[in-house]
């Protein structure tokens, strides 16, 4: 007799076969001649001039992270701005008080030079 | 729905400080900064006497998810006493090799808020947040020494550690909601209390212990401990020391003595253990060190263990234990990392045997790591004796051998002490020119070492107050 959770069973196994099939299927049918072009790096197509071990900018990273700031503040400021109406005077102070804690890390980023890209 | 927000106006403070500090980092000219650590420190004082002064002012917030007792009061009295002692010892230090002080108390303040929330969070969900911000905080504050490998390593180490820590808390958490379906401690006390004994409780247990065991340090949950300590700046390092271990404690206490109450058997057993081997593994590895920074990080083991035996009976008298060793142990390790820092600071060295001959350059200096280190091995009339007495105290009636096993470790402890005293007060300095300390550091030192003897003569009053907090805990 099958329970609720056979179904579960049966999803994980189906699950792991999709997976490790699809791989295994590849490596036993697929082809393998190997020559120099194919082991360069992947480049969008493009052979590459030069190593490819090369070091980026952080700053990438930094404008990465005040991105997810911003990300975040929109995720709470939805729910807040659909029920605006109700919520009242308290919340709006709320949520000022938030954005303006935002700010201040924007005020911090961009006085630190976050956005120079020199 | 109304809340009460008087009960919470110090963590208020502590918010609008840590961002204040940061507005003031970008708006004061460069060279004003080092005045940063003095509004810092005496704000800090403030938002302590509001805390103090406004004890007797308890209540929750938001629906009982924040929950401000005594005992949370007391805990943040450590916290913020802690944050003071180390911002005062920590201004020539962080003027002189770190810089960014803006950046650097700012963070300070907003680890001791995580703490703060740590202390009074009443469910799992608070008190991870709690934990979050305290450690994520600590994180930045341990790799401050920017150019400096082993520092980078100490944060590295620390990011690992913090990573794996949580992940094992949060699923001990996950279980533990799992059985009880919900994550109010006190309902989940409740509801493990008329429950039978499950296979499943004693994993989150076991998963809870293991995920807090690693952020007090306790063995066999300590290997991170040693290097962060080394690598850290030193006022960090004490910071970290107390900091993160009490409020570790204060959650420990809060999901344990109040949450599993009623399974108090199961798990009082394992934090025996813990205590036990936590001792002993702590003051023996303590013995070979020659970097003083190591060899406080093992003692600072030890000390998790000594703390841990409180634990273990879920009464009144070991939380009370657990309180008055936690606020003795403040003062006590402040006192010695401050002295390290000032020495680290004059003659960039952290090994054991440059401390030759310091009784002659700085008897001041000297004298408070004495009494702080004797304070630590639990020497009468300093006040780790008491504290060490209350804790022993709890077990003696049905875990004597954890009892002996303390009390034999803190001879061991005392030897390890006092080869630091002997090198201090036996050997000749090289460069025998007496040091000035400046005045915040003096400050530190002479306070810290006053708390230690008077806490220690006269424990009353103190202890008394601590009584009823820790009678508090148990009202709700």
């Amino acid at each position: 007799m099958l329970s609720v959770w056979g179904a579960v069973l049966i999803f994980l196994i189906v699950g792991v076969i999709f997976g490790v099939g699809g791989m295994l299927a590849g490596y036993i049918l697929a082809p393998r001649r190997k020559s120099a072009q194919k082991s360069i790096a992947y480049e969008c197509g493009v052979d590459t001039i030069g190593p490819t071990w090369v070091q980026f900018r952080t700053s990438y990273f930094l404008y990465a992270l005040l991105f997810v700031i911003f990300d975040v503040e929109i995720i709470y400021l939805y729910p807040w701005a659909i029920k605006f109406q109700s919520l009242g005077l308290f919340a709006f102070v709320e949520m000022i008080i938030f954005l303006a804690i935002l700010v201040v890390g924007l005020w911090y980023a961009w006085k630190e030079g976050a956005f120079e890209w020199t | 729905m109304q809340m009460d927000f008087s009960v919470i106006i110090p963590e208020i403070a502590m918010v609008s400080l840590g961002v204040l500090v940061l507005i003031l980092g970008l708006i004061l000219p460069k060279k004003s900064l080092p005045r940063l650590g003095w509004f810092t420190s005496f704000s800090l004082i403030g938002i302590l006497a509001l805390v103090v002064l406004n004890w007797n002012n308890v209540g929750t917030v938001s629906g009982g998810l924040y929950l401000i007792d005594q005992f949370s009061q007391f805990f943040k009295v450590i916290f913020l006493t802690a944050a003071i002692l180390v911002v005062f010892g920590s201004m020539a230090y962080v003027d002189k090799h770190l810089g960014g002080q803006a950046e650097y108390y700012s963070i300070l303040v907003f680890s001791t808020l995580g703490m703060m929330v740590m202390a009074s969070a009443n469910d799992f969900i608070t008190m991870y947040l709690g934990l979050e911000l305290m450690t994520i905080s600590f994180i930045v504050l341990v790799c401050f020494r920017r150019n400096d490998s082993e520092s980078l390593e100490a944060g590295m180490k620390y990011v690992l550690l913090a990573g794996i820590s949580s992940a094992v808390l949060l699923y001990g958490l996950s279980l533990i909601y799992g059985i009880a379906g919900t994550v109010l401690v006190v309902e989940v006390g409740m509801i493990l209390a008329v429950q039978q004994s499950l296979p499943l409780l004693l994993v989150g247990v076991v998963m809870l212990v293991a995920g807090l065991g690693f952020k007090i340090a306790a063995v066999p949950f300590h290997m991170w401990a040693p290097d962060v300590y080394q690598g850290a700046p030193t006022p960090i390092t004490s910071f970290l020391a107390v900091g993160s271990k009490m409020a570790s404690f204060a959650i420990l206490i809060r999901i344990f003595v109040l949450g599993m109450f009623g399974v108090s058997l199961s798990w009082g057993i394992l934090m025996a253990i813990l205590a036990g081997v936590t001792i002993i593994i702590g003051n023996l590895v303590a013995i070979p060190q020659t970097n003083i920074k190591r060899l406080m990080a093992y003692s600072g083991i030890a000390q998790a263990g000594y703390i841990l035996v409180g634990m273990v009976t879920a009464s009144q008298a070991g939380v009370k234990a657990i309180m008055f060793y936690g606020f003795i142990y403040i003062f006590a390790v402040v006192g010695v990392f401050t002295a390290i820092s000032y020495y680290y600071n004059l003659t960039g060295s952290d090994e054991i045997k440059d401390y030759a001959g310091l009784s002659q350059r700085s008897p001041l200096m000297a004298a408070t790591m004495v009494v702080s280190m004797l304070t630590m091995a639990g020497i009468p009339p300093f006040a780790g004796f008491v504290g060490k007495f209350y804790l022993f105290m709890t077990v003696v009636e049905n875990y004597l051998w954890l009892a002996i096993i303390g009390l034999i470790m803190s001879m061991v402890s005392v030897y390890y002490y006092l080869m630091v005293v002997l090198v201090m007060y036996r050997d000749r300095p090289q460069d025998s020119s007496p040091i000035v300390v400046s005045l915040p550091v003096r400050m530190t030192l002479i306070f810290t070492m006053l708390v230690s003897v008077v806490l220690g003569v006269y424990p009353g009053p103190l202890s008394e107050i601590i009584n009823k907090a820790a009678l508090s805990f148990f009202m709700h």
